[in-house]
């Protein structure tokens, strides 16, 4: 209500000519105000997107700066060495690197022709009516959280694979090379097959993605041709989608290689070279989620070993998602060249037909074989409909396969943990004295996981206060002033960073911590601000996109009112975008809640009620890595509890902003 | 208006359409006179690309798409048919052009040859240089078939999109807006390459461009909401039609 209405005319004759007139000088001052609001605003904006450059740049700085003691001592050897011996001060690498390669190469092999086959079905092939419920439940997979996987595949994955799998793969093959040695279900394998699990929703996702960025234009061309669905697939999509395609399977390997707690509850944590599938192993991440808090106390030279692992790890994902980002930017921005041209072979005949038009390079007479053609063509047809139905099938055959993990995560943890949740006692006690192995008996009460409630809302609060305004404010750098200078950089930095692993996050949090303040390197600061920095860039990609999805016809038609450019963007286009930002805030949560790697090193775990910020303290996933491998039922017990609430927030908060965003377009 | 027994080559009778729950065609009738040019007009929204996609069976593909009625070709019902057989005989050109961009211009117009099953080289190149000179396409080339489909003009791109359709050797060519992503010129050259293809192929053509289906068209329908209003010659439709509304369309007082 900053202007004044004109008098008001009731009903008499006299309509005020002029209404409005602001003397000069003051719209002149008014104008000078507004206008250096504005350029403040831009220039905040960019400071904290420069600010995200400088938290890249600092992760990297900081591990690097942190094992550069380890790096003069052991030299370029700890990359070859397959011994880790503290006791004799003799690191190497080799066991962990062996150990992340074979286990991300297995979850490779394994889930990539099932997340091609699901991207597939859900984005050429399925039904229309089907797909949106298909597309939601094979999403659902990728809002698990990784302790619950891990969890999970402890209990229901490893004595299946102990008991049948791994020992019937021996009986087909020999039990030689690869397959031999003892098959006891905790191994490289195990992990490589949960890996498989993990990944293959990012993979489908990313790919689906690329897949419906062709237009749909090309497929009813090819199906104007006569093609069958799949065959204008093969003919009209996958090509133009492939770099989108390889992309996505970088993507995956990616997090396959930083992937930390569900790997370290089945990998074996054995610090050997694997000798085969079935030998336990040890990755990068389990190991240092396994070693570094107590590493800190063990002295600098293994500390510094183990941060030198965390950069090995770090430049290794980072790389590949450098990669990844930059055949998925193709698709993104429409310069969709797609794959390599393909030729056959250089068409000579033609070519030399070129200089002189006749007859001369028609060989044989063309319509007869057209003919010929068309006639053999219904047995064609019946025989390419078969292919149709054949891949079709395999298709949805993967569909099936990927959902199959989801309900028997779901079907295990409400078993398990349906009678914790339904205590109110659950939510308001601590976790009682561990008894001794056996049935929970009245003797062994289950107590509750309050504490960690408290401590995961205390928690995700402190790292939403920071993540939020500053990945709003990066997201409107980028939106709104970055599209020429700093923008692009920063845009791409943030879609890396959300590849670099949690447990790396975490582990510079601590390193930082340990250097700076280390009172509180374990505590609810420290848990938060790994938590904020694992929440930024999702949030930042977020409000950029939501932004970007304003259009300019309402943002240059309230500039031209005389808005001034920063009024535009917080009252008109984040006005508009909102529901979008606030989506993006609430998915970032749900990945944040769930994290474990990081809050593993950083807030030092605490069973009882958080006595503050600066103090240990404990959240909901860490019961579950922590009590669920007791082996005291009512623990257990208590782990299975917190497994179903876990699950049930992160698939509440999936499936409704997912609803959301569906119906958003139809309003508009 | 059409006659209750079928006499072109294509004849559509009873057609209704659907997006989902809207009704976009209503009871079409039509008669598609063999080796003419048959231009379809109206103003937006009308139905006429609808009712072209009806014609190869894509509006079933689309999703919500749904059709009633009967649509033959030459006297057999294509709605009982197999789709592939139906779009071997019925090929369609869209209005922006759309090579396969990974492909290059030979491996574009010999896709549908492949999809045949023809898989020696001498045919392949027979059929591709053929299709490649009847869309005019040839002589702007030079033999570089190898090139990459995207390195074309958009008029030249539109006349490879031809070209890849007359590969297949279709009876029924359909075109939706052709020339609307085009300049004056590739206009021209699609209009002249109409002129030459109705000689062997039945031409459909929806047109936004009264003009162009003037300077293309034996034969014009005029829809309007849907329905068809009016098809005669093209010279009656434009300077005598008997429908009101049809006159008032064809001199610009609406549309």
């Amino acid at each position: 209500m900053g202007r004044p209405s004109p008098p008001a005319a009731k009903g008499g004759p006299e309509i005020p000519t002029t209404t409005l007139r602001v003397p000069r000088p003051e719209l002149l001052r008014r104008g000078t105000l507004l206008l250096r609001l504005s350029r403040t605003f831009h220039a905040l904006t960019g400071a904290f997107a420069l600010a995200l450059l400088a938290l890249f740049l600092g992760i990297v700085a900081t591990l690097t700066k942190a094992s550069w003691s380890s790096i003069l001592l052991n030299g370029p050897g700890f990359l070859g060495r397959d011994t880790w011996d503290p006791v004799h001060g003799v690191y190497g690498a080799l066991p962990f690197i062996a150990g992340t390669l074979v286990t991300s190469a297995i979850g490779l092999v394994l889930a990539v022709p099932l997340a091609l086959g699901v991207a597939v079905f859900l984005s050429e092939l399925a039904p229309t009516r089907v797909r949106f419920a298909l597309t939601t439940t094979v999403d659902l997979l990728a809002a698990i959280p990784s302790v619950v996987y891990g969890f999970w595949a402890l209990a229901v994955l490893v004595p299946l694979m102990a008991g049948s799998v791994e020992p019937g793969i021996q009986h087909l093959t020999g039990a030689v090379g690869p397959f031999s040695g003892h098959a006891g279900g905790l191994d490289v394998f195990t992990a490589g097959v949960v890996l498989a699990i993990m990944i293959l929703p990012t993979i489908s996702a990313v790919s689906r993605e690329a897949l419906s960025a062709v237009g749909r234009q090309q497929r009813e061309a090819a199906m104007s041709l006569g093609a069958t669905r799949w065959e204008a697939t093969r003919l009209a999509v996958l090509g133009p989608a492939m770099s989108g395609i390889v992309g996505a399977i970088l993507l995956g390997l990616g997090r396959a290689l930083g992937e930390t707690i569900a790997v370290t509850l089945v990998v074996g944590n054995n610090n050997q070279v694997p000798s085969s599938l079935f030998s336990p192993g040890q990755t990068i991440s389990s190991w240092i989620a396994n070693d570094l808090n107590s590493a800190v106390a063990q002295g600098p030279a293994i500390y510094g070993a183990l941060i030198e692992l965390g950069l090995v790890l770090l430049l290794l994902t980072v790389a590949v998602n450098v990669v990844a980002r930059l055949l998925i930017w193709r698709i993104r921005r429409g310069e969709a060249g797609g794959s390599p041209l393909r030729r056959r072979r250089p068409h000579r005949g033609l070519a030399a037909g070129s200089t002189g038009v006749g007859t001369a390079v028609v060989p044989g007479a063309h319509p007869e074989w057209r003919r010929a053609a068309l006639a053999r063509l219904p047995q064609r047809v019946r025989r390419r409909h078969g292919t149709f139905l054949l891949v079709g099938g395999l298709c949805l055959l993967a569909t099936v396969l990927a959902v199959v993990p989801l309900a028997s995560i779901l079907y295990t943890a409400v078993g398990y943990g349906g009678p914790a949740v339904v205590r109110p006692t659950f939510y308001t006690e601590t976790q009682p004295a561990a008894c001794n192995p056996g049935p929970v008996t009245p003797n062994c009460p289950i107590g509750g996981v309050g504490p960690q409630i408290e401590g995961t809302i205390i928690l995700l609060g402190l790292a939403a206060l920071i993540a939020v305004p500053v990945g709003i404010l990066i997201g409107i750098y980028l939106a709104e002033y970055g599209r020429h200078r700093l923008g692009p950089g920063v845009s791409f930095v943030t879609d890396v960073m959300t590849g670099i692993p949690s447990i790396l996050l975490g582990t510079f949090v601590l390193v930082v911590f340990l250097e700076y303040v280390p009172s509180v390197a374990n505590s609810g600061i420290a848990g938060g601000v790994a938590l904020s920095i694992l929440m930024l860039p999702l949030i930042v990609r977020t409000t950029e996109e939501a932004l970007k999805t304003v259009p300019v016809a309402v943002r240059e038609s309230a500039l031209a009112l005389g808005f001034p450019r920063h009024r535009v963007t917080l009252r008109v286009a984040i006005g508009t975008a909102r529901n979008a930002i606030v989506t993006g805030v609430l998915l970032a949560a749900a990945r944040a809640g769930g994290e474990t790697a990081a809050l593993l090193l950083t807030t030092g775990g605490f069973q009882y009620w958080p006595l503050g910020l600066t103090h240990p303290i404990g959240a909901l996933p860490l019961v579950i890595f922590e009590s669920g491998l007791s082996g005291y039922a009512n623990w257990e017990t208590d782990a299975w509890g917190a497994t179903l609430l876990l699950l049930g927030i992160m698939l509440i908060i999936s499936l409704s902003t997912r609803l959301l965003l569906r119906r958003a377009p139809s309003n508009e | 208006m059409s006659s209750p027994v079928p006499t072109g080559k294509l004849a559509v009778r009873g057609l209704n359409a659907w997006y989902g729950k809207r009704q976009v065609l209503y009871d079409i009738d039509l008669d598609i006179p063999e080796g003419k040019v048959t231009a379809i007009i109206g103003p937006s929204g009308c139905g006429k690309s609808t009712f072209l996609r009806c014609l190869n069976r894509l509006h079933e593909e689309t999703p919500g798409g749904r059709v009633d009625g009967s649509i033959t070709l030459d006297g057999a019902e294509i709605r009982t048919q197999n789709e592939v057989l139906v779009r071997c005989r019925v090929g369609m050109v869209f209005q922006r052009p759309s090579p396969f961009p990974n492909l290059s211009i030979y491996e574009n117009v010999a896709a549908g040859l492949r999809l045949l099953g023809i898989r020696q080289h001498d045919q392949l190149d027979a059929g591709v240089l053929d299709s490649l000179r009847r869309a005019g396409l040839w002589d702007e080339v030079k033999g570089d078939v190898d090139a990459p489909s995207t390195s074309l003009s958009g008029g030249q791109q539109q006349r490879l999109c031809i070209a890849r359709a007359l590969a297949v050797g279709p009876e029924v060519l359909l075109l939706d807006e052709p020339c609307s992503a085009l300049d004056p010129i590739a206009t021209t050259k699609i209009e002249h390459l109409l002129h030459e293809l109705k000689e062997s192929y039945t031409v459909v053509i929806v047109t936004h461009n009264l003009a162009q289906a003037t300077r293309v068209a034996d034969h014009t329908a005029f829809f309007y909401l849907g329905k068809l209003v009016e098809f005669d010659t093209t010279d009656t439709i434009f300077h005598h039609a008997k429908e009101k509304l049809t006159e008032n369309y064809v001199t610009g007082l609406f549309g």
